[in-house]
């Protein structure tokens, strides 16, 4: 799925070039889960922004199904992240002013799917996160919890191939955190999701099946613990 | 449709920002439909002061130049009746022949205010190439005053001359000159028939402050003329009191003493276009040079008074307070539509991550503006029809006044001759002010608010097309 070599992406600080990431070379296959984690600033919300398109490596190459991202024109990077790649934030990021179903909904627009179909497809986004009875409630109306599950449904309603989830238990509370990473591992497994997962939380991390460490830009993996699969 | 979903819940989020931003642009769209119409309210007080002046359909008016007064100690002209006051009391002197005036009628119809043209310059005006019609006319004046039998002893005293005005009208050509902007109330106006008839056509204020209706008689220099119509001028107007057919006005009327037999005094041209009135006016000015050649936008120039000064405020002050508040009103829905893109960033940011290209996300604010903009334009329209209609309420009447080149004169004679002054006649007529909103003035407001709108989102889009999704999410994390 993908193939990222010699990645290194440099930020300009003033005269200064920071490496945010550095001659990152990984592979990440088809229906694999790779939790990233790392102290705060070592690059590892750069390196999922890199993954999704978001952002453009100063060299290197990030192949996504054969295709080269950095040399793909902003409109097909767009394109490729509305079919193929869902976001899960921290803060959920959520539209305030539109209620769950409409923000689920958002995720269909650019695919310009049809009125009857989007409505079917919101709503069963909505049921396999078990927020169907809270489709017509703002953001402001539901818990941290709610928020993340109609951010997980948003995510997923257009069946992409890959998930990108940057901290998503980092607001919640431990009961919901829990709560959260169980729903991502049900769906991980049931829809065969490449899920990229960056964590704080060691527990979270051991969880998947291949834990990558950054640290000032460089990345390390191995293979995860207990319940991970190992992975060559 | 998620697109108006959208749109509502974000506008109902910032209504109060929403709200500022409309209201500003309402009072600067307020501002340009109320000048507009104001504007428009002064030029139909313009065009109906014009018409009254000249009628209906006349385009261009010839008047005969400014009559000579005569040279201080000069012999009165030959054939011209003068009035004498001397030693031995009033005397009326023809031809140098003079005689007691006491108990004595004097009544003049004089051409004072223009000299005569030759009726065959009607014929020849007419015949030139973008000349639809035109007609000939003679504006005259009827004085009389009886001398008292008692005058120039103690107890007598000059009393003050009647005075009125008669228009001689070509009664084949009745769709130019100023009969032509009045409506016929009673009997009927003159006819072709009338041509060489003692008939008359009144105005409707001298008819009711002389008693006359149709059917009744008027005398002019002692010729009795029967009154068979009453006109309504247009209120603006200071028309003629008299109208009768201009064969008996040229064989009745006198200029400096002299018959006007073949003369007219003014002559009224209407033209085949608009843009042909200023061709037309070059050729007749070598026709009759030295007679004043006006059209409507020159006579126009030549008015003074309030309605001159209120067209003045609102052109210029007007237009240039409405310019003003316009931009500070875009300025201010583009600052703050700015501001508000900028506290969205991680809104944009996370349509981007989800997918929605830079075009989508700016075509959702640009709707936004537009229907900011569209809001502010309704509003202003209000606005506008209501400033219109508060001017229409309380404006005070204005006054246009126009000073002709030449004026009346009285001839004195004296000892050391025949003295004589020329009093400015000045033509002052008053003038309702309303003001319309037209048609222009609407589309107008809707371009604005439209512009308006355009603007104030683009100011927001071109944030949005700069803005890198890495950048705005590094703002959510």
């Amino acid at each position: 799925m993908y193939q990222l070599t010699d990645v290194t992406k440099l930020y300009a600080k003033g005269r200064r070039a920071v490496p945010a990431v550095r001659d990152l070379t990984l592979a990440i296959e088809d229906g694999q889960w790779l939790a990233v984690q790392g102290r705060t600033g070592h690059g590892k919300s750069t390196l999922l922004n890199l993954l999704g398109g978001l952002d453009r490596p100063t060299s290197g190459t990030i192949e996504f199904d054969g295709k080269d991202l950095a040399r793909l024109g902003e409109d097909q990077v767009t394109r490729l992240r509305a079919q193929s790649i869902g976001f899960i934030f921290q803060t959920f990021n959520l539209v305030p002013t539109l209620s769950a179903a409409e923000n689920v909904e958002a995720a269909l627009i650019p695919l310009r799917v049809r009125t009857a179909e989007r409505r079917s497809r919101v709503n069963a986004a909505l049921d396999s996160v078990g927020l169907a009875d809270r489709a017509r409630h703002l953001p402001g109306e539901m818990s941290g919890g709610q928020q993340q599950r109609a951010a997980i449904a948003r995510a997923l309603v257009k069946e992409p191939t890959v998930l990108l989830a940057d901290e998503p238990t980092g607001n919640l509370d431990e009961d919901t955190r829990d709560e959260i990473i169980n729903l991502l591992e049900k769906l991980w497994r049931q829809r065969g999701l490449t899920l990229v997962l960056v964590t704080h939380d060691t527990a979270i991390a051991q969880r998947a099946q291949r834990v990558g460490v950054m640290s000032k830009g460089l990345l390390s993996v191995r293979p995860a613990g207990r319940r991970g699969t190992p992975v060559p | 449709m998620f697109f108006f979903t959208y749109l509502r819940r974000e506008l109902r989020r910032r209504m109060r920002q929403a709200t500022f931003i409309a209201l500003g642009l309402a009072l600067g769209i307020g501002l340009v439909v109320t000048v507009t119409a104001a504007s428009a309210g002064v030029k139909k007080a313009q065009s109906q002061v014009l018409k009254s002046l000249y009628g209906v359909g006349t385009d261009i008016t010839v008047t005969g130049k400014a009559p000579k007064p005569p040279s201080p100690g000069s012999l009165p002209a030959k054939g011209s009746q003068t009035f004498a006051i001397g030693p031995g009391g009033a005397q009326v002197c023809t031809n140098g022949k003079c005689h007691n005036a006491a108990g004595q009628k004097i009544d003049h119809l004089e051409s004072d205010s223009y000299s005569p043209i030759s009726q065959s310059a009607v014929a020849a005006i007419a015949r030139l190439k973008h000349v639809k019609a035109a007609a000939g006319g003679l504006a005259l004046s009827d004085t009389s005053i009886t001398i008292p039998k008692n005058f120039g002893k103690p107890s007598g005293s000059l009393p003050t001359p009647n005075s009125f005005n008669v228009q001689g009208t070509d009664t084949s050509k009745l769709s130019l000159g100023p009969l032509s902007a009045g409506t016929i109330t009673a009997g009927s106006s003159l006819r072709g028939s009338d041509a060489s008839s003692d008939v008359a056509v009144v105005d409707s204020g001298y008819a009711k402050s002389h008693k006359l209706k149709v059917g009744s008689t008027v005398r002019i220099v002692g010729q009795s003329f029967t009154v068979i119509g009453i006109v309504a001028q247009p209120q603006s107007g200071s028309p003629p009191q008299v109208y009768i057919p201009l064969a008996r006005a040229q064989a009745l009327g006198k200029a400096m003493g002299k018959s006007m037999k073949n003369d007219v005094n003014t002559i009224y041209v209407s033209a085949t276009s608009a843009a042909d009135i200023p061709a037309v006016q070059h050729e007749i000015k070598s026709i009759v040079p030295g007679d004043a050649v006006t059209s409507a936008s020159s006579l126009a120039s030549q008015v003074t008074g309030s309605l001159s000064s209120t067209a003045k405020l609102a052109n210029d002050l007007g237009r240039w307070l409405s310019i003003l508040v316009l931009i500070a009103a875009f300025a201010v829905a583009s600052l703050l539509t700015m501001a508000a893109v900028a506290r969205r960033v991680r809104e944009f940011g996370t349509l981007k991550a989800l997918g929605w290209s830079s075009w989508r996300i700016i075509t959702q604010v640009m709707a936004e503006s537009l229907t900011v903009g569209i809001i502010g334009g309704a509003a202003g329209v209000g606005l506008g029809f209501a400033g219109a209609a508060i001017i229409t309420a309380v404006a005070p009447k204005l006054t246009a006044t126009i000073a002709p080149a030449t004026g009346q004169h009285l001839v004195t004679a004296g000892p050391a001759g025949s003295q004589s002054f020329s009093p400015t006649a000045t033509h002052t007529v008053a003038v309702p002010m309303s003001a319309s909103v037209t048609v222009a003035a609407l589309v107008a407001a809707v371009v604005l608010a439209v512009a308006g709108g355009l603007l104030a989102g683009s100011f927001g889009s071109w944030r949005i097309a700069r803005l890198r999704p890495a950048d705005a999410l590094a703002r959510i994390a």
